[in-house]
């Protein structure tokens, strides 16, 4: 089921920092890399090449955890665990360059084509952000 | 090679010098469950080895110390897309009864001495061997 975020949370989403994510590789090893997201409609969606290996990893296993870290005051954190629950293409790469300028305020510079994004609902959150639990 | 050991990767001059900074590293332990957590902690990189402390009660040396491979990752905090993502492996878990090592990165994070510790609680050392690194900071 998936779990709507506290209003504290939800704030921790609206500021700019990738979030670093979880996934796990056919050996059972975790790849871990930073990415970034967004929080809309009690989702969150990353975007990536359908060459990406978290991306491959989703597809077999699709648990996935979110860490939100503020980089500049490291002890504000949250953890959320999650799942993939969609993906899609993103046709023109309309998605990547929503989040293009949210985390650099201009069009996205990379290439548009062959691109999906992810839809991820959360489960679970813990960490600092909402108090320990 | 079934079997064979997997050599340590040397850290480049760029992720040392970012380990150099005071800032959180984040770990990647397999739950019980299969799925992943992630805890940013302390850490010293020393050594060629990334050594952590933790509370013994606590899940993510629990998760390490059923299966000791680890992903760590160290993020730029002035450009958060620049990243290391270190693989390695537990190789030694140390007993830190008279909190000696805790006081050390308490050092290096608040420039003070780590607090009392509460009742029942036992620290332990983690040192972990870097085996493969990767990102934009190799």
């Amino acid at each position: 089921m998936a779990v709507e975020l506290s209003p504290k949370m939800q704030a921790f989403t609206q500021e700019v920092f990738p979030a670093i994510i979880g996934t796990s590789r056919k050996d059972g090893s975790v790849e871990n890399v930073p990415v970034w997201f967004e929080y809309k409609d009690g989702s969150f969606w990353i975007n990536g090449g359908t060459n990406r290996g978290w991306f491959k990893h989703l597809q077999r296993d699709p648990r996935i955890t979110l860490l939100l870290i503020d980089p500049k005051e490291m002890f504000r954190w949250a953890q959320v665990q999650g799942r993939m629950v969609n993906w899609a293409e993103d046709p023109g790469g309309e998605h990547i360059n929503e989040l293009s300028h949210r985390y650099l305020k201009k069009d996205y510079q990379g290439p548009r084509t062959g691109r999906i994004k992810i839809q991820i609902e959360p489960l679970r959150v813990t960490g600092a952000i909402d108090g320990w639990r | 090679m079934a079997g064979a050991k997997k050599a340590s990767a040397a850290l480049s001059p760029a992720v040392r010098t970012l380990a150099a900074l005071p800032i959180l590293i984040v770990v990647a332990t397999k739950r019980e469950d299969g799925s992943v957590q992630l805890n940013p902690v302390w850490f010293l990189l020393e050594d060629g080895f990334v050594w952590l402390n933790s509370n013994t009660s606590r899940t993510w040396p629990k998760n390490l110390q059923r299966d000791r491979e680890v992903t760590m990752l160290l993020v730029d905090p002035k450009t958060p897309d620049r990243y290391a993502q270190i693989r390695g492996r537990l190789v030694s878990l140390i007993p830190d009864p008279k909190h000696e090592f805790i006081d050390r990165l308490s050092m290096r994070y608040t420039g003070k001495e780590f607090r009392e510790l509460n009742p029942g609680e036992h620290r332990v050392t983690l040192k972990i061997q870097p085996v493969s690194v990767t990102g934009d900071m190799i």
